[in-house]
């Protein structure tokens, strides 16, 4: 026979005090895992939005990243001459030899430098990339040296509005536009003509190939048939695949997430308990009471039990909320995070995103620290014998 | 019986509640004095006496942009240059890693030399290295990690450059700050990749550290407007350039400090206005036999203070026992290296335990000044 | 009695809100006390008896009218006066012992020896002689949980005498206590106030206990009214 949950309610509601700590304790543990599952959370969504999954992307085989690969204009010359590749009205074959560097440039906010990462594009990567869309200014000139950079990566670095300029080297590269990727990897590049790209940093070869089989059908036979090609020595692959596989960088973050969570949640399951235990002493009369009229020691253990999980879920939907506002007031304001891409070597931008998933992951995080914190009270308060329950003052 | 005895006793009174009050600090201090080593760990790139003599010269356009090998014959002439190496990251990934967490860098082993110079060779020699193009040299933590022997071979599968390496290790250095790279011959890595004529950087050592500022002038101002200008600064700024690169993260890790240490005062206030609460009663006996405020107001202080430094002690030794003895390199793959829990972090988690102690009382201090005794009797009565 | 009384009450008014009606506890009440007296309070529940106890022991205030103890107006004492003022000249006795439970018999009765300046040595033959005095001399090492009620509300006198105060009061204290052990409490306030000229104050409601005393006041709705 269970208590009415009313009952449980009241007692969480009128101990408010201390109720208030611990539910404002546990609401900062799982606000702080939330949070940090919400950026690697966000490296992840970009890169798993990034691409079309029609296009293939052609890498170096042993490299990892387009930014350390390096292909030769003959290998993109047998590429172009494959059968089986898309063409565009024009009768132009879906393919573009693109050059990826990086450049160090000034920081807005703060002191100090970091990569970003430029792409040499062509009219046809432009066209394989209907995810990146011109939002101000106007596109680059072939041969002229004009850049169109994220309008998310403006925002992080300095000279990078329109009418600014980009330092490489003796080098400088006019921002003729901002481009928006729609929350896509491409978010944190600079795009600039291709075969300006290669003038300009002295590069005979391209970084990557990316091209878009004629039919879908087709893509499995090319992919094998480039893997294949030892006289090519490179690496087909999907380009949703790629980029959803570059998620190194969301790891340590997911790590420390988890690490963390864990850490503070301990803290958070003594807070807990104590305020469980002092419940239970105060009660003592009350629960004699309650096992005079006939309630078994069981009810008496699920009752404690469910006022501790209450207690903590009370803490986590205050950390869900809070969460889920910050990334609402983060949004309002355009704030994206930044940091170092481990596989290009340069800013990777992203944004803070609590989804569903998340935030039912803080919820159940909440319910084990409030049921780890309430079991040794609640088998206590059943263990007490009801005589001395009720004697005590 | 005397006063401090007495406070003892009140405190240990429910040992339960002390138990987990002490743990549940200790618990919060360990993590935030984990978070400041974190964050000095990543903002904080070691420091030693050869490195603030050292200079890299790197391509002003970024890291990844190589150097041509002729600015050689330039950099030599500068005055109060003393030695100078091609030093050219290999990025290669060792085995069959996906990410090799120590470096491989290509240097000319002549001229590196005079540039390691705090470095002792442990096993093997120098000359072995130096005579050997198809040798390496390795660091002792990288030969300890991976139980490797003078003689073994390395193999590197190059993940920058197209490609890959066959090392023997000839010798083994250690004495540095970081004894983890692997150093190889410049010119297997020009040949390999067919001498486009260019390396990675530029290792350059200082005759003394007051022209070490000069030098990084000379050095800027000698490739000014060339294809390839050079930025050139101290190893230091070089790493900490990294950190620059890093982004947020430095924010990200104050802003959960920030939460460790609000969780951690909620948990001690509410702890202790419990245990005051509890004891309401008593408190206004001691008020009937004439114990003054600021007496019931040092009692509470005393208890809050005590077991808020307890946990204190408890939280920042064990986390400095913890970070000192566990391998963390090898747990996190090289990612944390040194990890060091500094006097001062200990200091500042100490300070935040005990400003937490003394916080958590003025609440219930506040409330025990304000009862009446007539109030308090009543309250269980 | 030529002698000034050791407590002169005049015209103690005490009204309290509760909620929002006005209460009136005590009513103009004035009372003298000689030296050596047993004053023995009775009433029923809410008659002002206990309120009347608590302000002559300084733990509550009036609303207006005088309470001189040995000639000092204890009204006009400041709230920290007011506490050093209790330790050296009020010992209570409580209707529910109040003992320290983590401290043993001798440490409590040692607890308002703290606040004075006296030595350890000394501390400890006062309170051995306050032990000694309600027949607890074997019992000093014991804590409360091991004692019966009436031990421990015979600790609690000790613990009352042990300043030498002037007064003693105490509320109900037989009311949680068996009459064997009630006829002994009684019996050693009684003692106190014959034989060692200690002025004791109690309130109660057992008409046995007020035997006991060398004078009864009733209160009725915050008036003496016998």
């Amino acid at each position: 026979m269970a208590l009415p949950l009313n009952y449980n309610i009241r007692n969480v509601l009128v101990r408010w005090r201390t109720t208030l700590f611990t539910v404002l304790g546990i609401g900062a543990v799982v606000l702080v895992f939330l949070g940090l599952r919400a950026l690697g959370r966000g490296i992840e969504a970009t890169n798993a939005n990034t691409g079309d999954s029609r296009n293939l992307l052609v890498v170096r085989k042993g490299s990892q990243a387009e930014s350390g690969s390096l292909v030769s204009r003959e290998q993109f010359r047998t590429l172009r001459d494959l059968p089986g590749i898309a063409r565009n009205a024009a009768g132009e074959p879906l393919v573009s030899a693109e050059l990826v560097m990086i450049v160090s440039a000034p920081r807005r906010d703060e002191v100090g430098e970091a990569n970003t990462l430029i792409r040499g594009v062509t009219p046809r990567g432009m066209e394989l990339r209907s995810q990146v869309a011109l939002v101000e200014g106007r596109w680059f000139r072939a041969g002229q040296r004009e850049v169109v950079v994220s309008s998310r990566l403006a925002r992080r670095f300095a000279g990078f509005e329109v009418g600014g300029t980009i330092k490489a080297g003796p080098d400088r590269l006019t921002v003729v536009g901002h481009f928006d990727g729609r929350g896509s990897a491409f978010d944190s590049e600079a795009w600039m003509d291709a075969d300006e790209s290669r003038a300009l940093f002295d590069r005979e070869q391209y970084s990557s190939v990316l091209l878009r089989p004629a039919d879908d059908s087709l893509a499995a036979g090319l992919i094998q048939r480039i893997d294949h090609d030892k006289r090519l020595a490179l690496r087909a692959e999907r380009e949703v695949d790629y980029y959803s596989k570059q998620t190194m960088t969301a790891k340590p973050i997911n790590y420390l997430a988890g690490i963390l969570g864990t850490a503070m949640s301990v803290g958070a399951v003594f807070a807990a308990m104590n305020t469980m235990y002092a419940s239970v002493g105060a009660r003592t009369r009350e629960i004699g009471t309650l096992r005079v009229l006939g309630y078994s020691r069981r009810s008496i253990v699920l009752c404690f039990l469910i006022e501790g999980v209450l207690l903590a879920l009370l803490g986590g939907i205050l950390g869900c909320a809070t969460a889920w506002g910050l990334q609402v007031e983060l949004a309002a304001f355009n704030v994206s995070f930044g940091t170092l891409d481990f596989q290009s070597f340069a800013e990777t931008v992203f944004q803070f995103r609590v989804t569903p998933d998340l935030m039912l992951l803080g919820l159940g995080f909440s319910v084990v620290i409030g049921l780890a914190g309430s079991l040794l009270p609640a088998l206590r308060a059943a263990r007490l014998p009801v005589i001395v329950a009720l004697k005590s003052l | 019986m005397n006063l401090p005895t007495f406070i003892l006793k009140n405190a240990l009174r429910n040992r339960r509640r002390a138990l987990l009050t002490v743990l549940s600090v200790g618990i919060s201090c360990a993590l935030l004095v984990t978070l400041l080593t974190l964050q000095r760990e990543l903002t904080v790139p070691p420091e030693s006496q050869a490195a603030s003599l050292r200079i890299i010269a790197r391509n002003k356009v970024s890291l990844a942009q190589p150097l041509p090998a002729k600015q050689l014959r330039v950099i030599e002439r500068i005055p109060g240059v003393v030695a100078v190496s091609p030093f050219t990251y290999f990025g290669g990934n060792f085995r069959d890693e996906t990410l090799t967490s120590f470096a491989q860098f290509a240097v000319d082993p002549v001229r590196f030399r005079g540039l390691l110079v705090e470095a002792r060779v442990m096993e093997g020699s120098y000359e072995a290295f130096e005579k050997d193009r198809l040798s390496c040299m390795v660091g002792i933590e990288t030969v300890g990690r991976y139980g490797l022997r003078i003689g073994d071979r390395m193999k590197f599968t190059g993940t920058f450059y197209p490609v890959d390496l066959d090392l023997k290790i000839a010798a083994v250095f250690g004495g540095t700050i970081d004894d983890r790279g692997v150093f190889f011959h410049h010119k297997l890595l020009d040949e390999l990749s067919g001498d486009p004529g260019t390396v990675g950087t530029w290792y350059i050592r200082a005759a003394s550290p007051e022209v070490a500022n000069d030098v990084i002038a000379r050095l800027n101002g000698a490739f000014a407007n060339t294809a390839a200008e050079v930025r050139a600064e101290t190893e230091r700024a070089f790493q900490l350039g990294f950190v620059s690169m890093l982004g947020n993260v430095k924010m990200l890790v104050l802003l959960i400090s920030g939460a460790v240490v609000f969780t951690l005062s909620l948990v001690t206030i509410s702890t202790m206005s419990m245990a005051i609460r509890e004891r309401f009663r008593e408190l206004a006996v001691l008020k009937a036999l004439g114990f003054q405020r600021r007496e019931l107001f040092a009692f509470i202080l005393a208890e809050s203070f005590g077991l808020a430094a307890l946990g204190a002690l408890l939280g920042v030794g064990g986390a400095w026992a913890l970070w000192t003895h566990l391998d963390l390199q090898k747990l996190t793959s090289g990612f944390l290296i040194y990890f060091e829990v500094t006097p001062r972090i200990m200091a500042w988690g100490a300070a935040v335990a005990a400003l937490m102690g003394v916080v958590a009382a003025l609440p219930p201090a506040w409330q025990t000044a304000r009862m009446s005794v007539t109030e308090g009797l009543q309250t269980l009565d | 009695m030529v002698a000034d009384p050791i407590v002169s009450i005049r015209d103690l008014s005490k009204v309290y809100r509760q909620g929002e009606i006005q209460v009136t506890a005590l009513n103009q009440v004035s009372i003298d006390i000689q030296t050596g007296e047993f004053v023995v309070l009775m009433g029923p529940s809410g008659s002002g008896k206990s309120t009347l106890l608590h302000i002559i022991a300084g733990i509550d205030r009036a609303s207006s009218g005088s309470v001189l103890v040995q000639g000092i107006n204890v009204a006009n004492l400041t709230e920290s006066q007011l506490a050093d003022w209790r330790n050296q000249n009020v010992g209570f006795v409580f209707q529910s012992f109040n003992l320290i439970p983590v401290l043993t018999a001798a440490e409590n009765v040692e607890l308002p020896l703290l606040l004075t300046a006296l030595g350890r040595a000394e501390r400890r033959r006062q309170v051995a002689l306050a032990l000694d005095l309600v027949g607890l001399a074997d019992r000093g090492h014991h804590r409360p949980d091991q004692m019966s009620g009436g031990q421990q509300q015979r600790v609690a006198i000790a613990r009352a005498l042990v300043t030498d105060p002037t007064l003693i009061v105490a509320d109900e204290p037989t009311g949680n206590l068996d009459a064997k052990s009630a006829t002994d409490v009684l019996s050693i306030l009684q003692a106190l106030s014959r034989d060692s000229r200690k002025t004791v104050i109690m309130v109660t409601h057992d008409p046995k206990a007020a035997g006991y005393g060398t004078r009864s006041l009733h209160l009725e709705k915050g008036e003496i009214v016998a």
